[in-house]
């Protein structure tokens, strides 16, 4: 095997050509904080770093939209969104490691405020991409409402790197939260389901609503008024109001539950990102805990989604994929140590005969990203 | 009218029962158009069937003798996405209407795509529930229409669009074959597909069953009519609020004429004569939503506001999103015919765009009424003609130009009614050749017989002529801000 060339592409320009001028298989690689996530990846002949192809490209503060390249890690984006009191509204765990926002965007990745703000699927409203030919293409564009032509900026929402470079993005801002606030009930994940459902019949409108470390967190954003007490009368004289370095503390410690123990060899350990019905998630991962050993575990009691440490044991993950699949949910392997071969993905949606044409359509070399969806395709 | 093959004709009749397949021609005609009625086209047949599995069926019969197809809703669509092809088939999904499920636990709704936007609600409002994108003709226009355009509405400001609000999809595509796109949550595994499928306007395949979120209904809703000076006034009033942090449900724009409209069809109380009319709801927890109104009432002054009416009660309430809602039918009421269009500019620029479409209509001496979503720039011109006195083809002149002035100005052809028919041949005045030509490999991989409602969305040299207009370079990439290879 050969070393895999190392591209750094500093312009559009530049990563056209690095596609153009190049004819084997290519890995497209962010700041690498998914870099073990989805399929294992096939060795490549080009390593195409979009790290370098960063920066904002144009903020328009009154129309609270904001062009950046993709490779622009999102923290430090956000952080200057701050300035005027915006941000893209994403918490997914990842963002405080570095994450950049193509890479955010190509993994689907969300936090436990997609329960309002939606994925970055509905805050993402123009792309350019590149595809496996140097071939540039606009989708979207700098509007917020836009229904002109496909939205294939859908397309390379979870890609993992196959079908197309993400090189730049057109996002949706939200105004800065006036405060945010979190009520904590301390309680067993069947308890706490049963109160995050008396939260979500009430009027408060929560933004986040999870559960992780042995108690229910339910975040509030909003002007700071009667909204949390109202939340902790609800929740019943247990629930308690966090203050804002417990706050922050307690939203820190499932981050880092989400972002699992890390892909390291002596770790034989590995992440699972489950969906499925809310109604359905904590029986699940009931099963999960008791049969397959799961730990780590973190619900969205509102969104469905959940993430859970499994033993990294092609066993136990085929196992757990069956689990998930029996209740109409889904799962995908994160994180997990180099060299585990446990199955990446559940069985195969339906359509992956569509996703494959699109593939043959758009790479049909299949130069980018080969193995991410392996077996699929 | 076209014949279709004897063949096909009996496999249709077989699939669906020959009672369910017309070909009568006085039938036929009244799917020739959809709300965008300027296009005409009488279909070879139109199909009726009453499942999922008939839908497929009668598909899979057009896949085998090359027959296309257009699913068609309602037939609200604005911009001529469900026009028939005269030698293809008009498949209605009106009879599949039944609402699968309603889980107020999980907060979703499973639909047929017959089911009407408004219907979703009723269903869903014995739990405290209801489903958010509310386009105005939500009375009749189906989830699949919606899905299929990514309809919005006067609340998606806040809330989003159809496709921020669909979980899955059930798709019949163009060879038959059933497909789910999608899942019961949000969590998402390989690209998007669903995403793709929603807004592609009927050429990917047809929905035959759509899974929906569905919200909690808030708790408090304010509403308020403030009218102004100026349209310039309006304007800044927006840009105000949505620079104070502030997401309000709606925030809808009316000018002189179209308030003069909808005064004279539902007589909503609106002033006649001001020049600017502003709607602002805002809604969510009781006092989140008090502290804010004060705050939009305060930004209204500030703006020289000369009335302000807040609604009392949901009548009040009720009667100023009728003055709204009503406003587009009702230009009716002050000219013989319009034309209807939907671009989007960014929500900075909407004094400019006004003040620049209120000046191209006086140079071709023709009215044009504005009532838009103002919140997110989406225009809805609305271009006063009278056919009879052969003023059409400089309206439809105007109306095209409108639009791309819209691209102009960094937005877009359309925000909401979708390219279809209407706006194929300005497509590229938006996209350049690499993006068309990207939209055009993915609707292949969907349907690489080309069955799937040909001729919308994507320009064709049929329609368009040979060469497709110019395409012009966004703004920002005349500016040198962006860059294109
Ligand atoms: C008075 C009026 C007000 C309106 N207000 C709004 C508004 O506020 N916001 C807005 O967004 N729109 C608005 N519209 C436009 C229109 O109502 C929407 O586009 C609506 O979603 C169309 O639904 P329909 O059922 O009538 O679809 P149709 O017009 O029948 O079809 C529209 C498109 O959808 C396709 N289609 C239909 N069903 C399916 C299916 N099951 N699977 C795949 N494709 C399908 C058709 O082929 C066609 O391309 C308005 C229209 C009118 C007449």
């Amino acid at each position: 095997m050969t070393i895999a060339t190392v591209l750094r592409p500093t312009s559009l320009a530049e990563a056209a050509a690095a596609l153009a001028d190049t004819t084997g298989s290519v890995r497209i690689v962010g700041a690498g904080t998914a870099a073990d996530w989805a399929g294992s990846p096939e060795p490549a002949d080009v390593v195409l770093s979009t790290t370098a192809l960063t920066g904002v490209i144009v903020h328009n503060p009154g129309d609270m939209t904001v062009a950046v390249r993709a490779g622009t890690p999102l923290r430090e984006l956000n952080a200057m969104l701050a300035v005027h009191g915006q941000r893209v509204a994403s918490d997914a765990a990842r963002v405080d490691l570095g994450a950049t926002i193509g890479g955010l965007v190509a993994t689907a990745d969300a936090g436990p405020s997609a329960l309002v703000y939606g994925c970055l699927r509905d805050l993402v409203i123009g792309a350019t991409v590149m595809l496996a030919d140097g071939t540039v293409a606009r989708t979207g564009g700098h509007v917020i409402k836009n229904v002109a032509g496909y939205d294939l900026a859908k397309l390379v929402h979870g890609c993992h790197g196959t079908l197309a470079l993400i090189a730049e993005l057109v996002l949706r801002l939200h105004p800065l939260p006036g405060a945010t606030s979190t009520v904590r009930l301390i309680g067993s994940l069947a308890d706490s389901a049963e109160a995050a459902r008396a939260v979500l019949a009430s009027p408060l409108e929560p933004v986040a609503c999870e559960w992780s470390n042995g108690a229910l967190l339910v975040r509030l954003a909003g002007t700071p008024g009667a909204l949390p007490a109202r939340l902790a009368t609800l929740l019943g004289s247990a629930a308690r109001r966090l203050d804002a370095a417990e706050q922050e503390a307690a939203w820190a410690a499932h981050a880092a539950l989400v972002a699992g123990p890390g892909s390291r060899p002596h770790v034989d350990r590995a992440v699972l990102r489950v969906g499925a019905r809310p109604s359905r998630l904590p029986a699940v991962i009931a099963e999960l805990t008791s049969e397959l050993g799961a730990t780590g575990v973190t619900a969205g009691l509102a969104t469905g989604v959940g993430t859970v440490t499994l033993p990294a044991d092609p066993d136990v993950v085929a196992r757990a994929h069956q689990l998930v699949y029996g209740v109409g949910g889904s799962s995908m392997l994160r994180s997990r140590p180099p060299g585990c071969v446990a199955p990446a993905w559940g069985p195969a949606p339906s359509a992956i005969e569509v996703l494959r044409a699109v593939q043959a359509e758009l790479d049909p070399r299949g130069r980018l990203g080969a193995g991410r969806f392996h077996p699929w395709m | 009218m076209t014949r279709i093959d004897a063949t096909a004709q009996r496999g249709f009749d077989r699939v669906l029962g020959a009672e369910n397949v017309i070909s009568d021609r006085a039938r036929l005609r009244s799917y020739e158009c959809d709300g965008l009625t300027g296009y005409r086209v009488i279909p070879a047949l139109v199909l009726l069937p009453r499942t999922a599995e008939q839908v497929a069926a009668a598909v899979r019969v057009c896949a085998e003798h090359g027959i296309t197809f257009v699913a068609r809703g309602a037939g609200t669509g604005l911009s001529g996405g469900a026009l028939p092809v005269a030698d293809g088939v008009v498949i209605s999904l009106q009879r599949l209407r039944r609402v699968l499920a309603v889980d107020p636990v999980d907060r979703l709704a499973v639909l047929e795509p017959g089911v009407t936007n408004l219907e979703i609600t009723k269903a869903a409002a014995p739990y405290g529930l209801y489903y958010a994108p509310d386009p105005s003709s939500q009375q009749v226009c189906t989830i699949g229409g919606n899905v299929a355009e990514n309809s919005g509405g006067a609340h998606c400001l806040k809330y989003g669009f159809t496709t921020n609000h669909v979980l899955a999809l059930e798709v019949v595509l163009a060879d038959g074959s059933v497909v789910t796109l999608g899942g019961d949550t949000t969590e998402q595994l390989g690209p998007d597909l669903r995403g793709v499928f929603l807004g592609s306007e009927g050429t990917l395949g047809i929905a035959t069953k759509v899974t929906v979120r569905l919200l909690r209904t808030p708790e408090a809703v304010r509403t308020l009519l403030a009218d102004f000076p100026s349209v310039a006034a309006a304007g800044e009033v927006v840009s105000d609020i949505i620079a104070g942090g502030i997401v309000p449900a709606a925030v809808e724009m009316m000018d002189t004429l179209a308030i003069e409209a909808a005064e004279a069809a539902v007589c909503a109380g609106y002033t006649l004569g001001v020049p600017a009319a502003l709607v602002v709801e805002l809604d969510g927890p009781a006092q989140e939503c008090h502290n804010q109104f004060e705050r939009v009432k305060a930004i209204c002054e500030a703006h020289g506001c000369t009335r302000l009416h807040i609604a009392a009660d949901a009548e009040e309430r009720a009667a100023i999103w009728r003055g709204r809602k009503s406003a587009f039918a009702a230009v009716g009421r002050i000219s013989p015919d319009y034309f209807v269009q939907d671009g989007v500019v960014p929500r900075t620029r909407l004094a400019e765009v006004l003040s620049r479409i209120g000046e191209m209509g006086e140079a071709v001496g023709l009215r044009v009424a504005n009532v838009f979503h103002a919140g997110d720039g989406n225009l809805h011109p609305l271009v006063l003609y009278d056919a009879s006195a052969g003023e059409t083809a400089r309206a439809e002149k105007l109306s095209a130009e409108i639009a791309e002035l819209c691209v102009e100005l960094g937005g877009s052809l359309s925000g909401e009614h979708g390219i279809g028919t209407d706006k194929a041949c300005s497509m590229p005045k938006m996209f350049s050749e690499a993006d068309l030509e990207l939209m055009g490999r993915v609707r292949d991989a969907f349907d690489p017989g080309g069955l799937c409602n040909p001729g919308k969305l994507l320009p064709t040299p049929r329609l368009c002529g040979e060469r497709p207009g110019k395409y012009r370079p966004h703004p920002l990439e005349a500016a040198g801000v962006i860059e294109r290879l």
